[in-house]
């Protein structure tokens, strides 16, 4: 009895020995890949409050001897021309990528809605169809598009962006929020039909609500995208006025070739909008709202 | 309340009948139950009355008008779905007030009702809770307190209790059938447990292939099945069905079997098995009506038992028997073993007798 006993113990042991091996190869692989992210972010911030003389100095001042705000003061300066440009460009920014955004939800909603609950002709070939877009690298569609927006008088204007967004993300977004509404028991929706809604109702009432974390998921799915999109904005937009901040940043940086702490302090509040948009937001992509809804 | 009346209802998906000329009339307070296997077109037949799915053809009629063409919020149905599909962003009072809202009716009128419904089910204390903090019971208990809060014309509910563990579903089982007594209401049930249909309706709708089998009280689908289908699907254990042949031996009809052995017929029978169109008939016996003998006695057949499973009240035995097997409810004293040889004796009163060919029950005059 006793030697099985001990087997089994040993065996045990073992096991959770083995186990425990590859838990500690994947902390470090994660601990890698943690600082494989961060150190660029983190060296863009340090490079950011350093004079510009600090910033290319070899060896280079792992932290700064004089920590500045500069280069932060001088693109918020309304005042200055550096400032204007760079707060002209966020805005623009901020308007391609909020429009894009609203326009993608309003869109992709009853699209994926309907993917999901109804069947009609041709449903899963209009699905497929809707994917295919994203079978082929962006820049395959970038010299089209442009011959395109020529000939409806779009270059030069932020429409053009906006539609080319909307073209790229709405594929995903309607996937994406369809998967979510697949998740909602048809059922809800009947019962509140039967409760005395009408169909529309019952979406706006009882689907809309449970499908908040889908929305909010494929809302910043779309705002990201657009903002941090750079070849077509390169190619639809010449006037300095319209420049969105990704191409904006790069004119602004061979402008001043030196001024690496001016470029990372433009690359950091580029990076703010939408790091907070997702920690305000990021709840909602792991909260399950259907959780106790119907029973599997 | 009000009755419910379908006319040849027809349902079709492409090629595909789902619901097959199926006319039933639930009177108003009735409690009916549509039974049958899965696929067998009752869940489609609920949903064609509660107007979730339209109708191919036919008529609908709740109360006195032909609802075929309404949205189901204009037929003054309620439904309690299998998932229960309480809206899981609300709390239950807003659950229970979900379809009073919808239908405007003034604030503390909506109050009233609530509470009044929360305190029949006996869930006052749960109120506030989600249908998330809820347990299985308490969350069936909610779903049927939503279709009581409105009090509707027809009570819609598709398979309630089968998400629910044994024990529950036992209990739940006589607080539906209290319900239905307390409120007189007009009740279209669907269960696949036929145990469920005959505990508590009072009439039940046998379905299968998209066609209604036969609509009785449950007594009477019992005693007097349709077909063959029928009398397999009621009761429990099943109805055990032998395939025989008629002949005549000594100037008498009888029933033979391949195995060698003949059974005699009392006139009544004899009467029944000459409707048959062909020579076979099926023998139809409840585990209730075979006698079991250890030893030959006259009118009996031999066979040999298959499995013993000893229930406590009943032991119920399997044996082979031409082919087909057979269950014997016997006293939980009778001793016997597998492999055993014994002889079973048939009820003439109460046995069926079934079409070999068109699987129906065969009547005497």
């Amino acid at each position: 009895m006793s030697t099985i006993a001990e087997t089994a113990s040993r065996g045990q042991t073992r096991r959770r020995m083995r186990l425990d091996g590859w838990r500690w190869a994947g902390r470090i692989f994660l601990l890698f890949m943690l600082l494989y992210t961060a150190l660029p972010m983190i060296w863009m911030l340090i490079t950011s409050i350093k004079s510009g003389f600090a910033a290319t100095q070899f060896p280079p001042q792992w932290w700064p001897d004089e920590p500045t705000l500069a280069s932060y003061q001088k693109l918020l300066d309304p005042q200055n021309s550096v400032g204007q440009d760079f707060l002209r460009f966020f805005w623009n920014s901020l308007f391609v990528s909020t429009v894009t955004t609203i326009l993608s939800v309003i869109v992709a909603v009853p699209a994926a809605y309907a993917f999901s609950r109804f069947t009609f002709p041709g449903r899963n070939f209009l699905f497929f169809a809707v994917l295919l877009r994203n079978m082929f690298p962006a820049v395959i569609f970038l010299v089209p598009l442009f011959i395109l927006m020529r000939a409806i008088g779009l270059v030069n204007t932020h429409g053009s962006l906006v539609l080319t967004y909307l073209t790229f993300g709405l594929p995903l977004a309607i996937w994406l929020l369809k998967g979510f509404y697949d998740n909602i028991p048809v059922q809800l929706e009947q019962a509140a039909r039967i409760d005395g809604a009408t169909r529309f109702q019952a979406f706006i009432m009882i689907v809309m609500p449970l499908s908040t974390p889908g929305i909010i998921a494929t809302a910043i799915y779309s705002f990201i995208g657009a903002w941090n999109e750079y070849i077509y904005a390169y190619t639809f937009l010449s006037k300095n006025e319209q420049l969105t901040l990704p191409v904006g940043i790069q004119r602004f940086f061979s402008e001043n070739t030196t001024d690496f702490p001016g470029l990372m302090a433009a690359s950091f509040m580029m990076s703010v909008p939408v790091v907070v948009l997702f920690l305000v937001l990021q709840r909602y992509f792991v909260r399950a709202l259907t959780e106790g809804a119907v029973k599997h | 309340m009000a009755h419910v009346v379908l006319k040849d209802l027809v349902k079709t998906y492409g090629n595909f009948k789902a619901v097959n000329d199926v006319s039933l009339t639930v009177n108003d307070g009735e409690f009916v139950a549509l039974v049958g296997p899965s696929g067998c077109g009752k869940t489609t037949t609920l949903n064609l009355v509660a107007g979730l799915t339209p109708i191919t053809s036919g008529d609908i009629v709740i109360g006195d008008r032909v609802v075929n063409d309404l949205d189901p919020k204009d037929r003054d149905i309620a439904m309690v779905f299998q998932n229960y599909a309480l809206y899981p962003q609300k709390s239950v009072y807003m659950n229970l007030a979900f379809p009073l809202q919808m239908r405007k009716l003034p604030r503390d009128e909506i109050d009233k009702k609530v509470k009044e419904a929360a305190r029949v089910l006996d869930m006052t204390h749960l109120l506030e809770r989600k249908p998330r903090e809820l347990s299985g019971g308490q969350q069936q208990r909610v779903a049927l307190g939503r279709a009581l809060v409105r009090d509707p014309a027809v009570f819609l509910m598709d398979e309630p209790l089968s998400n629910l563990d044994a024990k529950l579903r036992v209990q739940m089982r006589s607080e539906i059938k209290r319900f239905h007594q307390d409120l007189k209401a007009t009740i279209i049930y669907v269960t696949h447990d036929q145990l469920e249909a005959v505990t508590m309706a009072d009439k039940m709708a046998v379905m299968n292939g998209g066609f209604l089998q036969q609509y009785d009280s449950p007594a009477q689908v019992f005693a007097h099945p349709v077909n063959m289908f029928v009398a397999s699907f009621i009761g429990s254990p099943a109805m055990s069905l032998i395939p025989l042949e008629i002949s005549t031996a000594n100037g008498g009809t009888v029933l033979t079997s391949a195995e060698g052995w003949s059974l005699g017929l009392s006139p009544r029978n004899v009467q029944k098995v000459t409707k048959a169109t062909t020579k076979k008939v099926v023998l139809g016996a409840r585990h209730s009506t075979i006698k079991l003998h250890k030893s030959a006695v006259p009118g009996s057949i031999p066979a040999k038992v298959y499995t013993v499973e000893p229930t406590g009240d009943v032991t119920f035995v399997q044996a082979f028997l031409s082919g087909a097997i057979v269950n014997v409810s016997v006293p939980p004293n009778i001793a016997v073993t597998p492999d055993e040889r014994i002889w079973l004796e048939f009820d003439q009163e109460r046995m069926h007798l079934f079409d070999g060919e068109t699987e129906m029950a065969l009547e005497a005059s």
